[in-house]
């Protein structure tokens, strides 16, 4: 089962891990570390890996600052969940029916899904932004959760239907051989095994709805109080200075949340990536 | 009452055939098996009968009642599956109470229902357990307690102990067995191993290429095979097939075989005339060493105690197997005679069709 490595090969794998998590783990060091630094050491040249007077007073002052950044991470949260939800609402049975069911055009609707996935969300701002005012949903929490919804929506498909689509046929096939309808089936079998793809699905899509609201917010969105944290961050650049420091320090904490669940989550994750593997 | 009659029934999946013109009427209680090849489409018919597929023409009648176009659950038939299918978040219990959830059967009902059917097959213990705790033979009875506990008209096996190691599938055919007499029910049962085809069926049908070969008893297909493919199906080791050229046909068949042995062999002649090259089908089982006889080269030579199976060549290369004494004193590499008995032969023409045998041995039911 377990490959067996050679001393070399660890050696290779290792160094190969550190670059990597470096690169990706940097940018988070430095924001921690400028979120240490009083605001006026932080040009100092020549620069200065270690300061003497790091202190927390940032974490302080940034509700000072901007006085909504409690709200900001609040809307955050709450639009990128409602996503979630609500795209896991259209996804579950889309997906279903895509893994399990014959119909006129399939193929080509899930091709159609995955063209839409290629057009980024800048492409289609400004359409979507008169189709929002159409609607009247500028300026709510709808304008951003109706854009991430429709985009996050192909890929939640394209997911649970590999995922679905492991589950052996034949336990389907014996409960309509007992009677059971589709939705029971669904409801009483699929459903309950399919619970670590679901949990996967809703993390990669929970990701993507945070990753993408600040285009959204920054265009569909004047409204101060519903604004998520990466737009709430603008207010700490000043007329005069930026606080670095609190911005760094304000968005560390905005992401801590959201890091906090993806270590209860985990384990999770990596089952739900092997589950289904094997065959029981 | 629950005979199963299958009425000229097609299926086409695009332009492959895999079902031509399969018409067959089973009895009440009767235990048939379903025998073929892979490929042959007898887990596609059983399919068919149990609604997952749909015949592209024919009709299904079960006790007296045309449901070709009824829901598997309306059919009075209950299915157990290859990979057992049972539903591994759910405990063992909920796994056998699962069809009568799904009718909204009142509790106390069910809870006798699923106690009675876990007695039956020695799971009252394990009613708690999830499928992955238990063996895999326990597994299978529980698949098969899920299809008991409706107490269906039929019951659907679909190659139900491919999946288990060889020790095991001697047992459980055994049960399989023990259980159709309990439940006195109508069984179709579908496998690739004609071991288990002869040992736990009422009646066999052999399929080959979508079609029926043959539908009879166990004996029947040994001692009458319709044609050179159930002769070859039935019976282990496999029939040889010798090939030979027709003497005489006056009265009996009176045969050249490949090597030089001459025979007469007590078959019907209609159809072959002097000339014509047929095949002499002779079961390992049915030779003897002889002074005289057929002149085979032993290549390997097995001893499994109580028999020797011997693998070699007669005439121009023709594969012999021959099943003889445990003791019996012949040599790898060298050649042995062997006499086989006119009446033991079976003939079959160059179609693969079998000549009547005039005087074959009383069926043994």
């Amino acid at each position: 089962m377990m490959d067996r490595y050679t001393k070399l090969q660890l050696v290779g794998i290792y160094a190969a891990l550190a670059v990597f998590l470096t690169f990706i783990l940097l940018p988070f060091f430095e924001m921690f570390m400028a979120s240490l630094r009083p605001l006026e050491h932080l040009f100092r040249s020549p620069y200065q890996f270690w300061s003497d007077d790091f202190s927390l007073q940032a974490y302080k002052d940034m509700w000072v600052t901007v006085p909504l950044l409690g709200r900001y991470i609040f809307n955050s949260i709450f639009i990128a969940t409602s996503v979630t939800v609500i795209t896991m609402v259209f996804v579950v049975p889309a997906a279903y029916a895509y893994a399990r069911l014959e119909f006129p055009f399939k193929n080509m609707s899930l091709a159609i899904f995955l063209g839409v996935n290629m057009f980024t969300g800048a492409v289609l701002l400004i359409p979507l932004y008169r189709v929002l005012r159409t609607m009247g949903l500028l300026n709510t929490y709808w304008a951003m959760i109706v854009p991430g919804v429709a985009f996050l929506i192909p890929t939640g498909i394209w997911l649970l239907r590999s995922y679905l689509e492991k589950i052996p046929r034949e336990l389907e096939e014996a409960a309509f051989v007992d009677g059971a309808s589709r939705m029971y089936t669904l409801r009483r079998v699929v459903l309950p095994l399919a619970v670590p793809g679901l949990i996967v699905v809703s993390v990669a899509v929970f990701i993507g709805a945070y990753a993408q609201q600040f285009l959204f917010a920054i265009t569909f969105n004047q409204t101060r109080e519903l604004q998520p944290l990466p737009a709430g961050l603008f207010e700490f650049i000043g007329y005069q200075s930026v606080t670095w420091n609190e911005m760094m320090a304000a968005a560390l904490v905005g992401v801590l949340p959201v890091m906090l669940i993806f270590l209860f989550l985990q384990k999770y994750l990596v089952a739900g990536l092997t589950a289904g593997a094997v065959k029981e | 009452m629950a005979t199963l009659n299958l009425n000229a029934i097609n299926k086409s999946f695009g332009s492959a055939k895999v079902l031509h013109d399969i018409s067959l009427a089973i009895e009440d209680k009767e235990f048939v098996v379903f025998v073929g090849p892979s490929g042959c489409g007898k887990s596609t018919l059983l399919r068919i009968i149990a609604g997952l597929e749909e015949s592209t023409s024919g009709s299904i009648v079960i006790g007296g009642d045309d449901v070709s176009d009824a829901a598997p659950v309306d059919r009075g038939i209950s299915m157990v599956f290859q990979s057992y299918a049972l539903y591994p978040h759910l405990s063992v219990y909920e796994n056998i109470a699962f069809p009568l959830r799904v009718q909204k059967m009142e509790k106390e009902e069910m809870d006798a229902r699923v106690k009675r059917a876990a007695g039956i097959l020695q799971l009252t213990e394990k009613l708690d357990l999830k499928p992955g705790q238990l063996s895999g033979g326990q597994r299978q009875r529980v698949a098969i307690g899920r299809s008991i506990v409706r107490n269906p008209k039929i019951f659907l096996f679909d190659e139900p102990l491919s999946n288990l190691d060889a020790a095991l599938r001697g047992d459980m055919r055994v049960e399989l067995s023990q259980l159709h007499s309990q439940l006195d029910a109508t069984m179709v049962y579908v496998t690739h191993d004609q071991v288990e085809a002869m040992t736990m069926a009422d009646r066999i049908v052999v399929l080959n290429g979508g079609q029926v070969e043959q539908f009879g008893t166990p004996m029947e297909l040994y001692h009458h095979p319709a044609s050179k493919f159930v002769a070859g199906f039935i019976g282990q080791p496999n029939m040889n097939f010798v090939p030979a050229n027709v003497l005489d046909t006056s009265g009996a068949l009176t045969v050249e075989l490949d090597g030089g042995h001459k025979m007469t062999l007590p078959v019907d002649t209609t159809g072959v005339s002097k000339g014509d090259m047929v095949e002499v089908g002779i079961r390992p089982e049915h030779v003897k060493l002889a002074e005289d006889g057929l002149d085979i080269t032993v290549n390997v030579l097995e001893r499994l105690g109580g028999v020797s199976i011997t693998y070699g060549t007669i005439g121009n290369g023709t594969r012999f197997c021959a099943s003889l004494s445990g003791d019996a004193p012949i040599q790898q590499g060298k050649n042995m005679r062997l006499s086989v008995a006119p009446e033991d032969c079976h003939v079959f023409q160059s179609n693969g069709q079998v000549l009547r045998r005039k005087s074959a041995p009383a069926l043994v039911a």
